[in-house]
C-alpha cells in the first residue's frame, strides 16, 4: 500500500478466477485434488492413532516376562544398529 | 464467544485504549486483551505503519468493509523490515473492535439463521459443501474473497473451537484464488488452502495461532459431527485416479507453505 512499495507487475500474482472455461475446469480439478489430499491426511491421522492404541493394548496384555523379552530384543537391535558409532577411540 | 459486551461508548477511534496494558477495559477474548493475540513485535510494526495510521483510524465494523473490499492480498509482514500488510492491519483492527458474531458472519457472507451453531452449520452446509460454488457467480456468498479471508482469520483467532470448525469448514469448498504477500514477492494460494492452514497450522500471517483442539478430539467428546467432504462419493473415484496419476508422474500439484 505504501508509496515506497514498488510492486513489480511480473511478481503481482494473478488472482482472477475462472478467466476462461478451460481455466475454470482446471481450477475445479486442482481443488478436488487438494480436497482429496485433506481427506487422505485425515484418514491417515486416524489410522495412525488407531495403530498406536492397538499397540498399547497389545503390550498391556503381555505378561511381564514377555514384555521384558521384547524390550531386551529391541535394545539389542538398537545396539547392533549403533555398531561402532559413538564410541570414543 | 467469550466476549462480554459493553456499551459502544468505550470504543475509541485510535488504539490508545487497546494498547493500554494496565487500564484496558474493553472486550475480552478468552479472558484477555485481544491485542495480545498478535505478537508484540508485530503489534508495534502495525501501529507504526502508515496504513494503520491513515487508513485504519476511526474505522468501525461497517467502514472496515470498504477497506477490506480494497484488499489485494493476504499475508503477514513483508520486506526486509517486516512491514505489516493491510490485511494484517485490518485483522488487528477487528481485534480492537471485536464485532458481534452476526457481523463477522456477514463478512463471511453466510446468511445463517440466528439459531446458534447448528443453524450456522446447516446454512453454510447447504450453501457450499453440498454443491461447489461457481466462482463466477458474483453476488453469491462471500463475493469479496479477501473480506472473507479476513473474517476467517479473525474467527480462527477469536472464536471458540467448535464454532471455528463449524463455521470455517464449509469454506474448504471455496476454491477461488488468493494472492499471498510473502517476505519478498507474492505467492498464489486458495481460499480453501488458506482455511485449511488456519485449521491445521500453528503459525500463519506473522501470527502464532493459539492451540486449537484437534477435530478428532472434539469428535470424541461428541461436540462435533464427523466431517463429510463435499466431494462425497467422488472421493473413491478420485482415489483411484490419483493413484494412477502418481504412478505416471510424481509431481502433481504445487503446495505452498504459508508463513
Amino acid at each position: 500500500w505504501d508509496e515506497e512499495d514498488n510492486i513489480d507487475e511480473a511478481e503481482f500474482v494473478d488472482d482472477a478466477d475462472a478467466a476462461t472455461p478451460e481455466s475454470a475446469a482446471a481450477e475445479l480439478a486442482a481443488w478436488k485434488l487438494r480436497e482429496l489430499r485433506r481427506v487422505k491426511r485425515e484418514r491417515a491421522a486416524i489410522e495412525e492413532a488407531e495403530a498406536e492404541r492397538a499397540e498399547v493394548e497389545r503390550r498391556r496384555n503381555l505378561s511381564a516376562a514377555e514384555r521384558e523379552a521384547e524390550d531386551r530384543e529391541f535394545l539389542k537391535k538398537q545396539e547392533d544398529e549403533k555398531g561402532e558409532r559413538g564410541t570414543m577411540s | 464467544m467469550s466476549a462480554k459486551f459493553k456499551p459502544e461508548t468505550t470504543h475509541k477511534a485510535d488504539a490508545t485504549a487497546l494498547l493500554d496494558d494496565r487500564g484496558y477495559s474493553g472486550l475480552l477474548i478468552r479472558g484477555q486483551n485481544p491485542a495480545l493475540l498478535f505478537e508484540k513485535a508485530v503489534r508495534d510494526r502495525i501501529t507504526e505503519s502508515y496504513y494503520w495510521k491513515e487508513q485504519c483510524f476511526g474505522l468501525n465494523a461497517a467502514t472496515l468493509c470498504d477497506r477490506a473490499a480494497e484488499l489485494t492480498a493476504i499475508g503477514g509482514t513483508y520486506g526486509g523490515v517486516g512491514k505489516p500488510t493491510p490485511f494484517l492491519c485490518l485483522a488487528f483492527k477487528l481485534l480492537q473492535l471485536v464485532p458481534q458474531r452476526e457481523v463477522i458472519l456477514e463478512y463471511l457472507n453466510f446468511h445463517g439463521e440466528d439459531g446458534g451453531e447448528d443453524g450456522d452449520a446447516d446454512a453454510a452446509g447447504n450453501g457450499e459443501s453440498g454443491a461447489v460454488q461457481n466462482p463466477q457467480a458474483l453476488g453469491k456468498r462471500g463475493e469479496f474473497k479477501y473480506l472473507r479471508a479476513l473474517a476467517a482469520f479473525y474467527i480462527r483467532l477469536a472464536w471458540e473451537p467448535v464454532d471455528i470448525y463449524t463455521t470455517l469448514e464449509p469454506l474448504l469448498a471455496d476454491f477461488r484464488k488468493l494472492r499471498r504477500r510473502t517476505r519478498e514477492g507474492f505467492a498464489l494460494t486458495y481460499v480453501d488452502q488458506f482455511v485449511d492452514d488456519l485449521l491445521t497450522k500453528d503459525r500463519i500471517c506473522a501470527t502464532s495461532l493459539w492451540k486449537l483442539p484437534s477435530r478428532a478430539n472434539l469428535e470424541d467428546l461428541e461436540m462435533l459431527e464427523p466431517r463429510v467432504s463435499p466431494l462425497g462419493d467422488e472421493v473413491e473415484e478420485l482415489d483411484r485416479e490419483d493413484e494412477m496419476e502418481e504412478e505416471s508422474d510424481g509431481v502433481v500439484e504445487e503446495r505452498d507453505g504459508s508463513s
